[in-house]
């Protein structure tokens, strides 16, 4: 899939710009804080209805005025599509071919995208948090039900985490009751939520190898691995899981119960990276961090391409800098001729390749975008 | 522009109706000046009226205008089942339906520690008590297909199991009549997980 056109009003610092883009890179070239990175954001806005900076959809909004607007035209294998976005400050709505969609999750997985930002390089060496995030985002474009049971894990564990403190020192009766209901409810959820995120990390397992292994000219291995806190695996159905989670609460109970939280669950499980077996984040060097970082993120282009059969949009927002010479190169042939991506950099003079210099740019400054012959 | 006081306290009054705007609100109250006075009087009247002679039954708890309702006072009715909705609006929804013949339970809310809302501030303490008495021998329990309406529903259920008294949840799925391919995902997820053999 690609853009056609993108159209922002009143979006950060852009007043009002039309882009013509094409499906191949797209450079946009600019100085620092002139809106590259604004840029990019938006066509992630595009693709999650919310953005990767912030979760106050109030900063998308142009200083002094009421609304923002994005707006796309979208090329599908056999469709067109206009995707539009409009933040104000009553909300968020969003279309399609001029359609309000009732529920965000309507919307989100009508274009996807895989962004990678400087911040992704801490997908590997930062808390678990980040590949919980990452898990979540990928997961959730390819599946509108995974959406929807997260959706539900997380209402049901606000909830029961509201009991628990309620319930500090001693619960009465009725919220003994109370907390077996809602423990079995969050079990329930959270299975369904650890079920699929297995299934996703084994098919991200299978392309992050081969890319990995790629990159490192077959040097090193790279292996995923989902860490619940309860004692469940792969292969267990979903009332066997379910039950596995029922036991761990019950054994955290008092803990739970003074802590005034649910200790354990999907929103606390880790995603370990081991490269020859050893973990990455204690003993991985910058470099191979770096690389693995990049192995994961190709990883989910080829995830998303076999789940719905078409290349996502890749954002590379100031990375290309970051990478050395060999892993950019590595990058840049992955993606050439197959994935529209845009790329922003302070300067291309670095950057020695064949799809650089096939690429359309475009010059950012101050809130105007214009093309470069 | 300033309107004249009366028909700016008008147009406030209907602002405070749920889905009314400023626009909506005022075309409403200039609407009502070109009303005849009779229509406007009995419009007011009812107004009055629906908020001063409906209570709620003291059995079920649904609204109405005699105590105990016609629901519960109809003998013709099957008093071995209860029906167990979140709403008054929810028994208005059952009875369109005219296959259910029963009786009902009103709770006014769903459980949700979030809000505040604990099983003593619904009308379940109530509920228990009427299984006490009765003859009863079925509970549905039709709270809304939501995270809190399910945790309402298996609170419920967690209560009623020892006495013996069977209960049952309503079943939540596809709409009859739909098409398959218009069914959103979640909706399908849900229909396969609640499928039943042949």
């Amino acid at each position: 899939m690609y853009i056609h056109s993108l159209f922002l009003k009143q979006f950060r610092n852009y007043r009002h710009i039309h882009l013509n883009v094409e499906n191949k890179v797209n450079v946009i070239l600019g100085e620092n804080a002139q809106g590259k990175t604004n840029l990019m954001e938006a066509i992630y806005v595009l693709a999650f209805a919310k953005s990767h900076r912030t979760s106050k959809d109030k900063e998308l909004i142009e200083w002094d005025q009421d609304f923002a607007r994005i707006e796309a035209e979208l090329s599908r294998k056999n469709s067109t599509q206009n995707l539009e976005v409009i933040v104000s400050s009553k909300g968020k709505k969003t279309k399609i071919n001029g359609l309000e969609q009732r529920k965000l999750s309507e919307f989100v997985g009508a274009c996807n995208v895989v962004m990678f930002a400087p911040e992704d390089l801490n997908l590997v060496k930062g808390g678990p948090r980040i590949r919980r995030r990452f898990i979540d985002m990928e997961l959730g474009q390819i599946s509108a039900v995974y959406l929807h049971d997260l959706t539900n894990y997380q209402r049901v564990l606000k909830q029961r985490n509201q009991l628990l403190k309620d319930i500090f020192p001693v619960p009465d009766q009725e919220q003994e009751i109370m907390l077996e209901v809602l423990s079995d409810q969050l079990a329930q959820a959270a299975a369904k939520v650890i079920q699929k995120r297995f299934s996703f990390i084994d098919m991200l397992q299978s392309w992050a190898e081969r890319i990995h292994s790629q990159i490192t000219q077959t040097k090193e291995e790279l292996a995923l691995t989902y860490l619940p806190a309860a004692e469940v695996s792969e292969d267990m159905n979903l009332s066997k899981i379910e039950e596995k989670i029922k036991e761990k609460l019950g054994e955290d109970r008092n803990s739970e119960i003074r802590r005034g939280m649910t200790l354990s669950g999907p929103h606390r499980d880790e995603l370990s990276l081991l490269i020859n077996q050893k973990d990455v984040q204690t003993y991985g060097s910058q470099g191979q961090q770096r690389t693995a970082a990049l192995s994961l993120k190709l990883a989910e282009i080829e995830l998303i391409h076999d789940n719905i059969g078409e290349y996502p949009i890749l954002l590379l927002d100031d990375v290309l800098s970051e990478l050395d010479h060999h892993r950019q190169s590595h990058l840049l042939n992955t993606i050439q001729g197959k994935v529209q991506t845009f790329v922003t950099t302070t300067s291309v003079d670095s950057i020695e390749h064949d799809t650089l210099k096939q690429a359309s740019t475009f010059y950012a400054k101050a809130g105007h975008v214009s093309q470069m012959k | 522009m300033q309107y004249p006081t009366p028909i700016s306290k008008l147009i406030e009054g209907f602002m405070k109706l749920p889905g009314i705007g400023p626009k909506t609100a005022s075309r409403l109250a200039f609407y009502v000046l070109d009303m005849k006075e009779d229509d406007v009087l009995d419009f007011a009247k009812s107004l009055v009226n629906a908020k001063r002679d409906l209570t709620y039954c003291s059995i079920c708890h649904h609204i109405t205008d005699t105590d105990p309702c016609i629901i519960c006072e109809d003998k013709q009715r099957d008093q071995s089942v209860v029906c167990v909705v979140q709403d008054s609006k929810d028994v208005m929804a059952m009875e369109k339906m005219r296959e259910y013949s029963g009786l009902y339970h009103v709770l006014h809310g769903a459980i949700s520690p979030m809000d505040g809302i604990g099983p003593e501030d619904i009308k379940i303490p109530e509920l228990i008590k009427r299984l006490q008495n009765d003859e009863i021998q079925e509970v549905i329990v039709a709270t809304n297909p939501t995270i809190e309406g399910e945790a309402t529903a298996m609170y419920i259920s967690r209560l009623i199991k020892p006495t013996g008294i069977k209960v049952t949840r309503i079943a939540h799925g596809l709409p009859i009549g739909g098409d398959l391919e218009y069914a959103d995902e979640v909706t399908l997820s849900k229909a396969i997980e609640g499928r039943r053999e042949l």
